[in-house]
């Protein structure tokens, strides 16, 4: 895999001519800083980061914030024994330490959520069988909530996001309705590589707000299946099979069945029918290599690093050069295997995947980087 | 003979080992454990060795498998290896003798103070080469062990249950996986014949210091059960009953008894041989997993089992457990499939009840639910079978208890703090870590 050198990375950032024009999308401010470990008051650190972004409170006051995390393959699937928040899930202590945050912000409503791997059953039981206190995040904040997306959940109905233009395979989700009913939509993502979309970070993470009552292996043929036991390989990753026709089905049924191919144009088109208004990047620990321990390969690291920003194709733009990535490459480094989300999202008019267009505050990036490929 | 018949009238007390080795000083690595009764091969009988043995009160049971001659030998007793239904069975004389033989040949009606098997599969996570590299994320790994037939022995008979089971042929295991054999096999109540692998049994006979360490610690786990003698009194509290036999799927490892217990839920085994209402009593759901081989009055006892509100699932009176034979102890992929029916009715009927105790982040650990005659105390049994500590583990236990100790081998028990679960469905524990195995005692 090819990495972006530091000349490279600044060649970038002082307009050196790129594949596509981003000149037009919108752009926002992304904060890095440095974070060595967990056992560091994460609250301060999250809480000074939106500060030097504008503040939080701005953001959330008297709204209803619903934070996706990343709680990606079955909690039984540990990665050398070691607990899954420094690995591939979002870490438990950032959890608390956020809801804290809202909570202080002046939220009205504060939930969680994930379509939890191969279960419809509670988000609080997948977060115990996470080895996480669940007790303790709901003493957080006032009106802390879970919600498992991975189908109805405490609903009675799914909600219908459109992809603007149309969209790229599919032209609407029918997704959870705690994704509608939130003012303010934030990623709590990690910073990893990921098998087909070249990096997991907040954008990646939304692939998981797909119920697998509708988009899963195990899906009904006609109505969602309420009881999903398995994940969306067939229906996302390869297209073998078309979600449930509950559903809208796919725009183009004969385009390429390859997950490089498909898995960024569905990430990115996901982003774009549900925006995410704050971004947060956890490169604490994690792994590389991969986006979970079913990736052959994949190894322990410790970038010691956060990453916030309010636009998701910016953060993640500034999150894949902190990775010692091309964040415009095509058909190299991080994304040599798969299309790039990042240009993908940005021609969907998400945001701008261009490093000279987006302000970065806190630690520069070079001095952030933390190459991800050997 | 004085001796043996002493030693005789204390099975239950009989921890057992095989020995590798005739050298009477062999024995002091012995003398440091609570193992009290050694197996040997015919090479080892050596007199020297019997007579320190007998001094030091550690039986000596002689292996002998079929056609094999018996010498004269100052033995405690016999221990018969393997199967003898074709004859090849020594005359004893006085000696006791133990039979450790095929799973399907387990006579746990003969009244033997003793039944055991050398089959067994090894306990430890299984990680296949398909489940090490997936595209995506997939499911937890599966445990492979032998607790869920010897569940189902021990409900089938009051005398003690050997696993004889060795290491597979050419492994040199760490010693957490003897500490997993041993708790895979106790936490039911069972007892696995302590069998070291060919080359930590020469370390340890040549009394490498790596070897003496790891000798210790399965010392201190074999300790840790031993120093509790009531609790092996105790009996299953699990609501969920499985009424099965030995043709239906009692004698098999990774049956539905194991598919339960790896779901976590409390799960207790009732032969149909000996299903009544006793059996019963305790059970709020019910499988059945051969009605038609019931008799009328094993029958009736189900139907007051359901008009007393409880839930009985029977399977389909087509289907049938793939038969068991003697060489065979495990499903082939093609017959758990044929079992796949009427698991996912289980897994429908139990859903997401707390039939006893509900655990959390509990993927590599199983786990077996014990209470007192008395009622109190309970005991939650458990066993990692990972090669890594597993760490903050929640149990919801079904009722209502002010105290929770924990008992681990080698530490003091520690206070563990007790919550209502808010859904109302017990006490809430949360348990920090456990290594290996651990015990959880609720008053």
């Amino acid at each position: 895999m090819r990495s972006l050198s530091r000349r490279e990375l600044f060649a970038q950032m002082l307009g050196a001519p790129l594949a596509l024009s981003a000149a037009t999308t919108p752009t926002a401010p992304v904060a890095i800083a440095r974070c060595n470990s967990y056992g560091e008051d994460q609250a301060a650190l999250l809480g000074s980061m939106f500060d030097s972004l504008g503040g939080l409170e701005k953001l959330v006051r008297n709204k209803t914030v619903t934070i996706k995390l990343n709680l990606t393959g079955s909690p039984a699937l540990k990665f050398q024994g070691r607990p899954l928040g420094v690995t591939h899930y979002t870490h438990p202590s950032q959890v608390g330490a956020l809801a804290h945050l809202l909570g202080r912000a002046g939220a009205r409503r504060i939930r969680f959520v994930e379509s939890c791997w191969g279960t419809p059953g509670p988000m609080e039981e997948y977060m115990l069988d996470s080895g996480w206190n669940v007790r303790a995040f709901e003493n957080a904040a006032p009106k802390v909530e879970f919600e498992n997306t991975n189908a109805l959940g405490s609903s009675k109905k799914y909600a219908r996001f459109k992809v603007p233009g149309g969209g790229l395979v599919f032209p609407s989700y029918d997704l959870n309705m705690a994704y509608q009913e939130t003012d303010v939509f934030v990623s709590l993502a990690k910073l990893k590589d990921h098998a087909t979309c070249g990096v997991t970070l907040a954008m990646k993470n939304i692939f998981g707000i797909t119920p697998a009552s509708i988009y899963g292996d195990d899906a009904g043929k006609d109505e969602p299946n309420e009881n999903p036991t398995k994940g969306r390989v067939e229906t996302c990753h390869f297209g073998k099979r078309q979600p449930s026709s509950s559903a809208a089905p796919e725009l183009k049924p004969a385009s390429s069945r390859e997950s490089g191919y498909r898995m960024p144009r569905i990430t990115a088109e996901l982003v774009a029918a549900r925006p995410i208004h704050i971004s947060i990047i956890d490169g604490i620990e994690t792994m590389a290599g991969g986006e979970g321990p079913w990736i052959r390969g994949v190894r322990l690291v410790k970038p010691g690093l956060m990453i916030v920003g309010t636009n998701p194709v910016t953060t993640d733009t500034v999150g894949t050069a902190c990775m010692g990535y091309d964040p415009r490459a095509q058909g190299a480094g991080a994304f040599a295997k798969c299309d790039n989300t990042l240009l993908l999202a940005e021609q969907l008019g998400a945001g701008t995947a261009d490093l000279k267009r987006i302000e970065v505050r806190g630690v520069p990036i070079g001095d952030a980087m933390f190459r991800f490929s050997l | 003979m004085l001796l043996a018949l002493l030693l005789l009238t204390n099975f239950a007390d009989w921890i057992p080992a095989r020995w590798t080795s005739s050298d009477p000083s062999s024995l002091e690595l012995v003398r440091a454990t609570p193992i009290n009764c050694l197996l040997l091969e015919k090479e080892h009988w050596s007199p020297e060795f019997l007579d320190k043995a007998a001094g030091l009160g550690i039986a000596t049971l002689g292996v002998v498998r079929p056609g094999d001659a018996l010498p004269k030998a100052k033995l405690t007793g016999l221990m018969l290896e393997g199967d003898f239904s074709g004859g090849g069975e020594p005359a004893a004389g006085e000696l006791p003798v133990i039979r450790v033989g095929p799973r399907a040949h387990m006579d746990f009606a003969g009244g033997a103070p003793v039944v055991g098997t050398h089959q067994g599969v090894w306990p430890g996570i299984n990680v296949t080469e398909e489940d090490a590299a997936k595209a995506a994320p997939t499911g937890g790994p599966w445990i492979d062990t032998n607790a869920g037939f010897l569940r189902f022995a021990r409900a089938a008979t009051k005398a003690e249950i050997w696993i004889a089971n060795r290491p597979p042929p050419g492994t040199a295991f760490p010693t957490a996986r003897y500490l997993q054999a041993i708790g895979d096999a106790a936490i039911v109540g069972a007892r696995w014949v302590v069998s070291l692998d060919e080359d930590f049994s020469r370390r340890l006979l040549a009394r490498e210091e790596k070897a003496l360490a790891g000798w210790e610690t399965i010392a201190a786990h074999l300790r840790f059960y031993q120093n509790q003698k009531p609790w092996r009194g105790f009996t299953p509290r699990g609501q969920l009953a499985l009424v099965q036999d030995s043709a239906s799927g009692g004698l098999f490892s990774g049956g539905i008894l194991d598919m339960i217990a790896v779901k976590h839920t409390p799960v207790r085994a009732v032969p149909s041989r000996l299903l009544s209402d006793e059996f019963m009593e305790g059970a709020r759901m019910a499988v059945s997993v051969d009605p038609a081989a019931l008799t009328e009055e094993q029958k009736e006892t189900l139907g007051r089992f359901t008009r007393s509100g409880n839930t009985l699932l029977s399977a389909p009176a087509q289907w049938k457990f793939p038969p068991v034979t003697a060489d065979k102890i495990t499903l082939s992929k093609e017959e758990i499939e044929t079992i796949d029916a009427i698991w996912k009715e289980i897994n429908s009927m139990t859903g997401r009840r707390n039939l006893g105790a509900r655990l959390f982040n509990v993927s590599t650990i199983l786990s077996s639910l014990v209470g007192a005659p008395a009622g109190t105390p309970v005991l939650l049994h458990l066993v990692n079978y990972s090669d890594y500590p597993v760490e903050s583990i929640t149990a919801h236990v079904l009722g209502k208890y002010t105290k929770a100790m924990l008992h681990e081998p080698g530490r003091a028990p520690r206070s563990m703090p007790v919550y209502v679960v808010e859904e109302g469905t017990g006490t809430g524990i949360d348990i920090d870590k456990v290594s290996t195995i651990a015990t959880l005692v609720l008053e």
